[in-house]
């Protein structure tokens, strides 16, 4: 009898986020069930709920009919259930079989560890799986695959084991290791378990996967027979909307202005010299990968890192900008990328938050801050941004991910900037959110503001600018006009640079 | 929150519950130590407490301060010895009271520099920085005397412990003073607001245009600074400047903030609930010394309160985090 594990109305929060919403669905054994959203869309947050990572905060599972609830991932893998994430969960300086039984190595009778016998078991699984590794390796003298697999064979090597998970494993394999890990993977199929594949990848879940389940922004959508759906469908049922006719319907500037901002060989510790321009009224992309050095240009520029050579001039002028202050004081802001660490201030209320960067502004000579001004900043900003708050007194970690930002947003134009960078603005932020966001950034070029927009979204960042700079290994490998700009060219030029 | 409007208004809309819980703590501990001892409710031993409080007071100011920055200061109490001693040293060689007690208050303005120099530029964490300046700082106050307290003779300065303006002694006034400015600063200044952001994220404060480094430089230097200033008013009431004096002084300035509701995380908390955490600790402490409980138990009933203090702190984060989650779920439905 093939065994059963259905998802009860599973729903997560966390401050600001709904992370699952009511998410009920069955996976059964001897099946493959790919698990195929968006970033955010509430995967990896799921098994995290499974396996007592995270605690849902409403819902229950079902093993074979019996309710199972782990207060920790440790209580999960001994009621046979494991997952296997990203980053490697094993301890380097052990070997392969101390890994496999890691606290529960075969022991006689004074509980002296018997490790001859330990590596004879280990080594039958090897076996089993086929792989040319020892049981008395060392676990850092493997390669990234091999390790992944001693996790898996960690897993395995529980007689009870009955669902295995699986989150992003082939992020950092090569093809050939993706070969072994799947033949792994069609051998536990092949003896009734549970096997649950997160994964972005749509030709590794063709491969692998007997049913893909779907989720959109923290809600489960369907599950279907991977063979009876094309690739293209999957995708709608994903992402549920087209983004071409988002883009294609925003109120674009067409006046761009003189040039506002000039950077020249602007470089620091983490970033080499870099040159680029930016006019009044433009949007100006960047595109490339995560690590490209995208982040920390925009860091040097506002003075956020120290400047380790170059110019930087603000309508002709050369400016300089020590700190994040002297940059806001130049009139050059950044909303930063990561929102919930470097953008809001926790502790502080929606108006705290906006005010924050006003503080000059709003307090008299003795450094009396005038609660009149600080209220009519809030006020102007939720009304501007259209941010979703029951007061400006609410604390930011209460309101949304996406008015969040917003607050952020408005704390930066209160400032009356010229430059607003935007680093990845919509990430982890719902459809409906993101929208409001690319009218806004509009909104701002045709106020004449030179917007810079780093995103690693491509659809976003080609419909959104005037003009995209690709980086690659922290300096610049090409430029590309609106026109001329597609998603193999960006890719190309952000993966290997100009031919 | 809708009929927030429509609810008949509770006293906690005025005074947060936990302020409450603390005034209703306070009441319970005079009651107890009147019933022990009828001399504790009366109007001398309540001048006599406020005055003992009055040190430690000078020093929850500043630790309100650093803690909500996210830092702490583990010096106060030997630098208020080391203080008492450098005045009492300075008049001793017949130095005029004026210079002696600025000097004095530039020592804590040195020894404040100090410990934030160390937290900014070594970059080390504010307890082992301050507990090297503890242990230097009470090295030198011995060195300085030689390991015997230096007598003081001059009149203007002794003057200070002893006087008093509408029947309290200055020693109070200067607490209550410092209470309410720095109240003030804290709630209602840029310098206050700027305490608060980077105790809530220094790093998204640095990026939102604040300068960390220097909001934790002026903070450490307000506490060197008023430790000394207490140091001068505990020496003058001692008549006298003593190498070993005010050990454990910040011991019960952090237990007091901390049970006032400044919570060890940081970005939280405000003077108010220090006033009434510090004169909770004192009045407890001056309770034990006055139904003689040995000196050894008020150690161990002072680790208890730090303990009960420190307990709560958690139970209120883990309540805001309830909270949070639960006002989360009413916004996003």
């Amino acid at each position: 009898m093939s065994s059963v594990l259905e998802f009860k109305h599973i729903s997560k929060y966390f401050p600001g986020v709904k992370a699952l919403d009511d998410i009920s669905f069955q996976a059964y054994g001897g099946e493959v069930l790919a698990f195929l959203g968006e970033n955010g869309a509430g995967k990896s947050t799921l098994l995290k709920t499974l396996n007592g990572d995270y605690q849902p905060t409403s819902g229950e599972y079902l093993l074979d009919g019996e309710q199972k609830h782990f207060r920790s991932p440790h209580e999960a893998i001994q009621e046979g259930i494991s997952v296997i994430y990203q980053e490697r969960q094993i301890l380097l300086e052990l070997s392969v079989a101390e890994n496999i039984y890691l606290g529960r190595m075969p022991a006689n009778g004074f509980g002296v560890i018997d490790t001859r016998k330990a590596n004879q078991m280990a080594q039958q699984i090897i076996n089993d799986f086929g792989l040319p590794i020892r049981p008395t390796t060392k676990v850092k003298d493997l390669s990234i695959a091999y390790q992944q697999m001693v996790e898996i064979m960690k897993a395995y090597s529980r007689d009870n084991l009955r669902v295995i998970c699986f989150d992003e494993p082939t992020a950092s394999l090569s093809d050939a290791e993706i070969d072994s890990l799947f033949s792994v993977i069609e051998k536990l199929r092949a003896e009734g378990k549970i096997v649950l594949y997160v994964s972005h990848r749509m030709a590794e879940i063709r491969r692998i996967a007997d049913k893909v389940a779907i989720f959109k922004d923290g809600r489960y959508v369907a599950t279907v027979r991977t063979e009876d759906v094309t690739d293209e469908e999957l995708v709608r049922m994903m992402v549920g909307r087209d983004l071409g006719d988002i883009f294609s319907s925003l109120d674009r500037n067409k006046q761009i202005g003189d040039v506002l901002l000039e950077v020249k060989d602007v470089s620091s510790d983490f970033v080499r010299p870099v040159s680029f321009t930016l006019h009044r009224g433009e949007i100006l992309g960047f595109s490339g990968l995560v690590g490209a050095g995208r982040t920390e240009l925009m860091r040097a520029i506002i003075g956020a890192d120290r400047m380790k050579s170059g110019e930087v001039l603000l309508e002709g002028k050369p400016i300089r900008s020590r700190s994040p202050y002297e940059a806001m004081k130049n009139g050059i802001v950044l909303v930063p990328e990561d929102r919930k660490l470097q953008g809001i201030l926790s502790n502080l209320s929606v108006s705290g938050n906006i005010n924050i960067s006003m503080l000059d502004r709003n307090a008299n000579a003795l450094g009396v801050i005038s609660e009149k001004k600080e209220a009519a900043v809030a006020a102007h900003g939720i009304d501007e941004f259209r941010i979703k708050t029951p007061s400006p007194e609410k604390k930011i970690v209460e309101l949304s991910g996406g008015n969040q930002q917003k607050c952020i947003v408005a704390r930066w134009i209160a400032t009356e900037p010229k430059v607003l960078i935007l680093d990845e603005p919509t990430k982890g932020i719902d459809v409906g959110a993101k929208s409001e966001f690319y009218a806004m950034i509009c909104e701002f070029a045709k106020q004449g503001l030179g917007v810079i927009l780093i995103s690693s979204e491509l659809p976003e960042v080609i419909g959104l600018s005037d003009r995209i700079i690709v980086m690659r290994d922290r300096a610049v490998s090409g430029e590309v006009m609106r026109e001329d700009a597609t998603e193999d060219k960006l890719l190309s030029l952000g993966m290997m640079g100009e031919d | 929150m809708e009929n927030g409007t429509a609810q008949k208004r509770k006293i906690t809309d005025y005074i947060g519950g936990d302020k409450l819980i603390l005034l209703g703590a306070i009441a319970v501990v005079f009651i107890l130590f009147t019933a022990l001892n009828k001399n504790y409710f009366t109007m001398t031993n309540f001048i006599n407490l406020l005055v003992a409080m009055s040190l430690v007071g000078l020093v929850s100011v500043g630790h309100t301060y650093l803690i909500i920055a996210g830092q702490n200061d583990l010096s106060p109490g030997s630098l208020a010895a080391f203080s008492g001693v450098l005045a009492a040293l300075l008049l001793s060689k017949g130095m005029p009271i004026v210079p002696a007690i600025l000097i004095t208050l530039a020592g804590g303005f040195v020894v404040g520099e100090f410990n934030a120099w160390m937290v900014n530029q070594i970059k080390l964490e504010a307890f082992i920085a301050t507990l090297v300046t503890q242990n230097i700082v009470r090295g030198f106050a011995y060195i300085m005397c030689g390991g015997k307290p230096i007598s003081i003779a001059n009149k203007a300065y002794l003057a200070i412990g002893k006087l008093r303006l509408i029947g309290i002694p200055v020693s109070v006034w200067l607490m209550i003073l410092a209470y309410v400015i720095f109240g003030f600063i804290l709630a209602r200044t840029k310098f206050g607001r700027s305490v608060y952001a980077i105790g809530g994220s220094k790093e998204a404060a640095r990026l939102a245009g604040l300068n960390p480094n220097r909001i934790i430089r002026r903070s450490f230097v307000l506490i060197g600074m008023l430790t000394a200033l207490g140091g001068i008013v505990f020496s003058s009431r001692m008549n006298s400047g003593q190498p070993a004096a005010n050990v454990n002084l910040e011991f019960d300035a952090i237990t007091g903030v901390i049970l006032g509701g400044v919570s060890f995380a940081g970005g939280v908390g405000d003077m108010f609930g220090t006033v009434l955490g510090v004169f909770l600790i004192q009045a407890f402490n001056t309770g034990l010394i006055m139904v003689n409980v040995s000196t050894f138990w008020q150690y161990v009933a002072r680790g208890a309160l730090l303990l009960f203090a420190l307990t709560s702190d958690y139970i209120r984060k883990q309540r805001r985090e309830k909270e949070l989650l639960e006002a989360s779920m009413k916004n996003l439905g």
